[in-house]
């Protein structure tokens, strides 16, 4: 008996994160920006989601894949507000969506139709922070019903985030949260952080989301979009 | 919590690496765990004692080399080969 040592050094991620690129390097090369949603269960993705499609679903293809651990739930509250585009990836039990799901379900969706997409991600502030999906960039939400200190609990997720958005503003008179501590606290562990407060409730706060996400599309996606479609085929094979 | 995803894709690059017919004749994984790879490493030890106690491995070591950054990484393996086959 010998014993031999083979040297690997591969990424253990490196399956996902390969398709995370080619998710990624697809998306860029038809101009469509792809946000994944992160945060604790209940901190309100699917109803920024609803409220969106909502008021900007006029202006905008919006598409959103979804994850949640069990049930539909999350898909069919969606769909409610848009005819198409909505794929749900049940992850039995998984506590993450990864790039292979991420993959399947854009096989589902005609994304040359879609001007901008949201991935909804399990909820769950430490497993997602290790899967890239291939988006643009990841939004993380946290409810001022949660600790301030939420950025100090859960700081991969906050340092892999670019965007964190504040919600359930309209509780702020009725909780002891610090709005500025909690800020101070995410740029703490993310110098970089651009902050939204929202409440999907009233609605405050929504309009500089919007105006984020409308200059996230135009004008760069927009005008192609519209070309592709009003080129039809012809377009699409040059 | 996803350390027992971890530990399956590590089991899978062994597979990749040496075949699934030498993966019972694998001794030892070696496997390079960043303290902010976002694994806890005793899970992750745990998971992959686990998985590599069960068929097709024959028992192989985990042996973690923790390191300070974000790198999680299959480093190694070592397998026993049988000389009087050859």
């Amino acid at each position: 008996m010998t014993i031999r040592r083979i040297e690997v050094r591969e990424r253990v991620m490196e399956r996902n994160n390969s398709l995370a690129r080619d998710v990624r390097a697809r998306l860029r090369g038809i101009g469509v920006p792809a946000f994944n949603l992160v945060s604790s269960p209940g901190s309100g993705k699917t109803l920024l989601l609803e409220r969106t499609l909502q008021d900007l679903g006029k202006e905008m293809h919006i598409a959103v894949v979804t994850g949640d651990v069990q049930t539909q739930n999350d898909a069919d509250r969606i769909a409610n507000w848009t005819d198409h585009l909505v794929q749900a990836v049940v992850t039995g039990g998984a506590c993450h969506l990864d790039a292979r799901q991420v993959t399947q379900a854009l096989e589902a969706l005609e994304l040359s139709a879609v001007d901008l997409l949201f991935i909804e991600n399990v909820g769950n502030l430490v497993c997602p922070a290790s899967w890239d999906l291939g988006e643009t960039a990841k939004i993380v939400l946290f409810s001022v019903t949660e600790g301030e200190d939420k950025p100090l609990k859960y700081p991969k997720m906050f340092q892999q985030a670019r965007y964190a958005m504040l919600t359930k503003t309209d509780l702020l008179p009725h909780v002891p949260f610090d709005v500025a501590k909690a800020k101070e606290f995410a740029l703490e562990v993310n110098p970089r952080l651009q902050f939204f407060q929202t409440s999907g409730l009233t609605g405050d706060g929504l309009e500089p989301w919007y105006d984020f996400l409308r200059a996230q599309v135009t004008p760069r996606t927009r005008p192609k979009a519209r070309a592709r479609r009003s080129n039809g085929l012809a377009g699409a094979a040059s | 919590m996803h350390e027992m995803s971890v530990a399956l894709e590590v089991c899978r690059i062994a597979e990749d690496q040496v075949g699934l017919a030498a993966l019972p004749n694998v001794r030892e994984v070696g496997v390079i765990v960043g303290r902010d790879s976002g694994v806890e490493p005793e899970s992750l030890r745990f998971c992959l004692e686990t998985l590599l106690a069960s068929a097709p491995f024959r028992g192989a070591r985990a042996a973690l080399d923790l390191t300070p950054g974000d790198d999680l990484r299959v480093s190694y393996l070592e397998i026993e080969d049988d000389d009087s086959a050859n």
